[in-house]
């Protein structure tokens, strides 16, 4: 197959699961037993009529979809409601205009509230991966170089215990060893400072960023590690490295030129991967430190059962990790030629 | 046919099960992990027996026990409620490893059938199914997990089920990556050849082989079970009735643990999650090591010094066979393998003169140490192998004692090798032209860009490959076009030796006709020396001058190509004559040797050859023959030919 | 169809769809792997298949068991047309044809014992339910391989057996139901040297003890020499040529066999003979040369070659060969 043609193919699957996640979000929220209103509202003595009131300010009065019996949410005429009445039609067309909802706890626009904390999710997943990745591959490298000496093993246990630690614990005992140490307590800046000078505040970030960007950072290392570990080790032990060895190339030339190309390959696959798991270290991360991004927003929707700042959050969360997978695929397809002989 | 040696072996069944768990047993790794979940599955089945107080009631607690410092009755000192934190954290373990172990079973079930069913059926079935496991794949679990779990009620019931269907996902996709994989081996297609059905095949072959895997995922599903409920517990939507790690943290911390400096109430929960979890991982990278064992070495690992070991090298000049000089001269070369503390002797004294514009074909049968030898000529070893004994003698130095520095002079540009040309001898991500292009710039270094490139073409033209081929894939080669290439990139550097390795036995016979030709060709043209290595007796009859013939990782017999195929005087030459098809005879039927050749950490006292020797009497069980001369070159090490 | 044949292939055809079956699969290229074979085999008869990768014998095998449906054409097995059986009838005929395959490392599943691979057969079909009986059959069938005393392979596995005695097992499993055909895939390609002779030569002893016709598979003209009856040599996907073993050795008509019979080097320095070695590589079976399929590499071809696509011609009751010199 052409490579345009695995590139469209790859595209299009992207977008039909993009269009998969919007579908379920709506049913989600829609289908799962829980009323959104009664427990969206924080008074349950709320009178009928007062309900009503909210049940029509948010839409919810309007049928689901149409013809429920059949699940065809465009399908017009039998069941003699308008679909473009219906509520799954007023999401989409909500979605198209860039509107998420309003949140129940502050009544402002969904999309208003999450489009800073993106950037902050943004920013501390960016240090932490960047520093985990590179990080985890220098001791990978290292680890599988010298296999078997004592180097290998003490970075294989640390990489495997580094795995094992719940994200959200380590940060616990980072910040409590923190806050007596010295550092912030959480959030992204010392409240207050917003009109000091540029270069305090962006000194004051990074203070406040260290703690947690260091709990990602050991987290997340251990996975790389072993995968380096394990891909160079692979690698080392193929017929071509003895080639290499044969034509009289020193130890740093086959690894340069050979070894670190090929073993490097299955980390984006797995960068890839952990795509989903590096949101889930979001959350926790941000709750702990309760730095604001979209993973404190999912936090904090929860305390207060805001659920469309949640629907809105899981949308947003989704989607990126789609695309992020999109780009990763296509990298790989680009790193490795064998791979359009599919 | 009398088999003479006791090579049966021991009549002790030794199962895949029972070879699994010895080897497991050895796996520190695997061990620790064992012993640390088996600790703590048996804390938390006799949870009320160890916990000094029951952590389910609240009675008779006051205020004043809340956050109270590790002490005589409160080991790990109270929580947020005062209750004993040892206690509370006792009886955490059941609600992390029930949670873990069934939502695992559960994603189990569904991934393991999800997998074989796609992975055997294949078509439109395996197409949907992967279709729906992608989907589900790439859509972060947490925040759905989450979502979800908000969305209705957080009972540990509710808990399990969530996590159990949303996490089926790679359990699905290694699952039917080893179906297909299976599905796809000689034993399979020989039980549908029986005439065996689906169901057969499946529970029969498929199943039994897939389920290490599986067992492996399956650990590393209930931990990311287990760090999954204990993330859901900590961010509000666990059970509130079920004790769990994870709740216990969401209450320190909602409940201020950490301004009351109450670090027991935060240290100890986590630590439980980090025993489990640590155990699991232990166990499941264990698991992995023994069911999908790693070669032990890789290329790159340093070798071992080369050791003389016995006292005295033959140092006598052999008379020379021919008038070109010699080009390399080995001596009594010993090879040895080290593996935990056993030493297998894979050569033993082994010597030949190789000369100028000489093609010496070196034959032998599996486990000879054919190989072995012309690795250590160059120094290429693996890690566990050392030269023991001997020299070699190339452009006046000895290469077993010189150094890296020196080998990696002389490597490729004095002494090349081509490799068997299969997909593995040249790297996949790199064209071909480049790998040629590298072994010219490591040893010519002042060559301009220009001159490489022309010079890489002129190689690949001069094996018969169109000068178009330089910046194309190894896969994108056939298996012949391969071999020329490997030829190629091996007289790229004007060798004055090249040890060609079973250049042709993957390849059909008229491409295996093709390579021979052209090396000859080549030979001829250029001036070298050849060691060609082979078990096929009638390509070395074609194409050699001389030929040495190994058994048991000693020298069997050597001399000029005419004397070994009409005069030999060693008896398994003869006999590996005897078992050779040759189609100018075809109606002469082949004898085969009985027996099998000798493993090198078992090795027999005497003579190698002596267990399925025809000719054998007692001194050849007893005493190892020396490598006696027959006259013109002729050396072969037998006992019988003493007498001349 | 006469009784005395047990195997009956008349123009049989094997072809495959190119590349992935897609949701929107491009049309008809297909991999010609056999294209109009036709071949008889009496019982008891030994027939070589020879011929280089891709020539499609081990396609032919396959489609001969069964285990490919073939495009076109028929088999016969012992006079009932086998081409298009059901589940059933397929099951049935497969007690009577049975298939040695090449590796005898991957053709043994691992986690089973000696005892319940040879025995797996006896069980599929059904035959022998009680245990004991069972294990008679498998001890015979062990011992007619010759893997002497049976009682000691039977609670083995495969890694602790050398390659040789593996592919004993092969033939012992195959064995126990008392096949009338065998088809022996490049059993000993990927054996030593020395122990090609053994597993050659209890193939040639099973012939004689118990009338077992073979189709020997082979891309080594000499390792079958004094075992088969015939030859048939193959090129992408036909019979080129085909004769008794003397016949097509001593004077093959075919360029290609002369080609390949010159080529196949003889143990012996002195017999360093003159050698045909054909340029290029096997052309690609999806898209075939027109004419006759082997002129392009032909070292004697001429005009009419590339047009016309010559059939089998008879030579002598025995031998046939397809190339247009031999019209003339």
């Amino acid at each position: 197959m052409s490579r345009y043609r695995f590139l469209w193919k790859k595209i299009g699957w992207a977008i039909f699961t993009v269009l998969f996640v919007v579908v379920l979000n709506f049913f989600l929220f829609r289908v799962l037993p829980g009323d959104p209103v009664r427990s969206g509202t924080r008074d349950p003595r709320l009178k009928k009529d007062a309900q009503e009131a909210l049940r029509i300010r948010f839409g919810l009065d309007k049928p689901v979809i149409n013809c429920f019996e059949t699940l065809n949410p465009i399908k017009v005429g039998d069941c003699a409601i308008n679909p473009f009445e219906t509520q799954f039609f007023i999401y989409l067309r909500n979605l198209t205009q860039g509107e998420l909802g309003f949140s129940f706890h502050t009544n402002r626009p969904v999309a208003e509230v999450l489009g800073a904390r993106l950037w902050n999710t943004l920013l501390l997943i960016g240090a932490g991966q960047i520093l985990s990745i590179v990080i985890g591959m220098i001791f990978g490298i290292l680890a599988a170089w010298k296999a078997r000496t004592s180097i290998d093993y003490g970075a294989l246990i640390t990489g495997l215990v580094a795995w094992s630690l719940p994200t959200f614990w380590l940060g616990i005992i980072l910040l409590f060893w923190g806050s007596n140490n010295g550092f912030p307590i959480g959030g992204k800046a010392t409240p207050g400072t917003s009109s000091y000078p540029f270069f305090y505040q962006v000194g004051d970030i990074l203070r406040h960023m260290i703690l947690p960007t260091l709990t990602y950072t050991i987290v997340y290392m251990g996975e790389y590690l072993l995968v380096m570990r394990s891909s160079l080790l692979d690698v080392l032990a193929e017929d071509y490295i003895l080639t290499a060895k044969a034509k009289g190339l020193t130890t740093f030339q086959i690894l340069k030129d050979h070894a670190l190309k090929n073993a490097m390959l299955p980390i984006v696959t797995i960068i890839a991967i952990n795509l989903g798991f590096t949101v889930a270290g979001a959350i926790q991360i941000e709750s702990v430190f309760s730095w604001p991004g979209l993973g404190g927003a999912v936090y904090e929707a929860l305390e207060r059962r805001d659920y469309p700042v949640l629907q809105g959050v899981f949308l947003l969360i989704a989607i990126s990790v789609v695309l992020a997978n999109l780009i990763a695929d296509l990298t790989y397809s680009f790193l490795d030629p064998r791979v359009q002989a599919e | 046919m009398a088999i003479k040696a006791a090579e049966l072996k021991p009549a002790v069944p030794s199962s895949p099960l029972s070879g699994f768990w010895r080897t497991f047993s050895k796996n520190r790794m695997g061990v620790v992990g064992l012993v640390m979940l088996v600790v703590a599955i048996v804390v938390a089945i006799f949870a009320p027996l160890i916990s000094p107080y029951d952590p389910r009631t609240s009675k008779g607690l006051t205020s004043s026990d809340i956050y109270n410092a590790p002490s005589a009755e409160h080991w790990l000192g109270t929580d947020d409620a005062g209750k004993d934190v040892f206690s509370s954290f006792i009886y955490g373990s059941r609600v992390s490893l029930i949670v873990g172990f069934f939502a695992a079973f559960i994603s189990i079930v569904i991934g393991g059938v999800i997998g074989i069913v796609a992975g055997f059926y294949g078509g439109r079935t395996e197409n949907l199914l992967m279709r729906f496991t992608d989907l589900l794949l790439v859509i972060p679990d947490l925040p759905l997990i989450v979502v979800i779990v908000a969305l209705t009620k957080p009972s540990l019931l509710n808990i399990i089920f969530v996590i159990g269907l949303l996490g089926w996902t790679t359990t699905a996709r290694i699952v039917r990556s080893q179906t297909l994989a299976v599905k796809s081996r000689k034993f399979v297609l020989r039980a549908r050849a029986i005439g065996a059905g689906n169901r057969h095949i499946i529970l029969n072959h498929i199943l039994p082989l897939v389920l290490p895997l599986l067992v492996v995922n399956a650990i590393l599903v209930i931990s990311l079970a287990i760090l999954n409920e204990s993330t859901l517990s900590f961010l509000g939507l666990g059970d509130p009735t079920a004790i769990s790690w994870g709740q216990m943290l969401n209450f320190a911390f909602g409940r201020g643990a950490m301004s009351a400096g109450a670090w027991w109430a935060l240290a100890t929960p986590g630590f439980g999650i980090v025993w489990v979890v640590l155990s699991l991982t232990l166990l499941g990278h264990g698991l992995e090591q023994v069911l999908n064992p790693r070669l032990e070495s890789h290329h790159l690992m340093p070798g071992r010094p080369t050791i003389q070991s016995e006292a005295e090298v033959k140092s006598e000049d052999r008379k020379r066979r021919k008038e070109s000089p010699v080009l390399l001269d080995v001596r009594n070369l010993s090879v040895q393998f080290l593996n935990d503390g056993s030493v297998a002797q894979a050569v033993h004294n082994v010597s030949f003169q190789l000369h100028e514009g000489e093609m010496m074909g070196l034959v032998g049968e599996s486990g000879c140490g054919k190989t072995t030898l012309i690795m250590a000529l160059n120094r290429l070893l693996p890690a566990a192998g050392r030269i023991s004994n001997g020299y070699v003698y190339f452009r006046g130095k000895d290469l077993a004692s010189a150094s890296e520095e020196e080998l990696a002079d002389v490597r490729w540009s004095g002494i090349s090798i081509v490799f068997q040309g299969a997909m593995n001898a040249l790297n996949p991500v790199r064209t071909v032209g480049d790998q040629i292009k590298e072994a010219i710039i490591k040893h010519i270094p002042t060559m301009p860009p220009g001159q490489l490139n022309e010079r890489v073409v002129e190689l690949l033209e001069l094996v018969g490959i169109a000068a178009e081929h330089k910046n194309h894939f190894p896969h994108q080669y056939s298996g012949g076009m391969r071999q020329r290439a490997m030829i190629a990139m091996a007289l790229s550097c004007n060798p004055e030796v090249v040890i060609a390795d079973e250049p042709t036995t993957a390849l059909d016979v008229m491409i295996q006709a093709q390579i021979l030709e052209l090396l000859d060709l080549l030979r001829k043209k250029l001036g070298l020396a050849v060691i060609f290595v082979t078990h096929d007796l009638g390509v070395v009859a074609e194409m050699c001058d001389s030929v040495l013939v190994m058994y048991g990782g000693v020298t069997a017999e050597f001399a000029e190509v005419d004397t070994i195929y009409n005069l030999p005087r060693h008896p398994y030459t003869q006999e590996l004559l005897k078992a050779f098809p040759d189609l100018s005879q075809p109606e002469k039927r082949l004898i085969s040797i009985p027996g099998y050749p000798p493993k090198l950490d078992a090795l027999p006292p005497g003579c190698r050859f002596a267990p399925r020797c025809p000719l054998a009497f007692e001194r050849c069980s007893t005493e190892m023959p020396r490598l006696h001369e027959l006259g013109d070159g002729h050396l072969a090490s037998c006992h019988l030919v003493e007498a001349s | 169809m006469t009784d005395d044949f047990i195997l009956e292939v008349r123009n049989l055809k094997k072809y495959f769809k190119a590349g992935r079956p897609g949701w929107f699969s491009r049309a008809e290229n297909f991999i010609h792997a056999v294209d109009d074979v036709s071949l008889q085999l009496k019982r008891g008869e030994v027939i070589a298949l020879v011929g280089e990768s891709g020539c499609g014998k081990s396609t032919l095998a396959l489609t001969l068991m069964g285990l490919e449906e073939a495009t076109e054409g028929s088999i016969f097995f012992e006079g009932i047309d086998i081409t298009h059986a059901n589940n059933a009838e397929r099951k049935a005929f497969r007690q009577r044809i049975q298939m040695v395959f090449q590796d005898p490392y991957e053709s043994l599943n691992p986690t089973q014992s000696i005892e319940e691979i040879v025995s797996e057969p006896l069980v599929v079909h059904g035959i022998a339910p009680n245990h004991e009986d069972r294990r008679e059959r498998v001890r015979r069938a062990l011992e007619d391989a010759g893997l002497k005393p049976a009682d000691s392979y039977l609670h083995r596995f495969p890694h602790q057996l050398s390659g040789g005695q593996r592919q004993r097992v092969v033939i012992a499993g195959a064995l126990v139901l008392e096949p009338h055909l065998l088809l022996a895939d490049e059993p000993v390609s990927m054996l030593d040297v020395s122990i090609r002779a053994e597993i050659i030569n209890l193939l040639a002893d099973l012939r004689e003890s118990r009338g077992i016709s073979v189709i020997f598979i082979t891309h080594d003209l000499g390792t079958v020499g004094y075992f088969a009856d015939r030859v048939a040599v193959m090129y992408l996907g036909r019979i080129v040529e085909i004769g008794t073993m003397t016949e097509v050795l001593d004077n093959p008509q075919h360029p290609y066999t002369q080609a390949l019979l010159s080529v196949i080097p003889v143990p012996n320095p002195r017999m360093r003979k003159k050698r045909v070695i054909l340029q290029g590589e096997t052309p690609n079976p999806i898209d075939l040369p027109t004419g006759c399929r082997f002129h392009p590499r032909c070292p004697v071809a001429f005009d009419a070659c590339m047009t016309q696509d010559p059939q089998l011609i008879e030579l002598s009751q025995t031998h046939r060969a397809a190339c247009l010199l031999l019209k003339k």
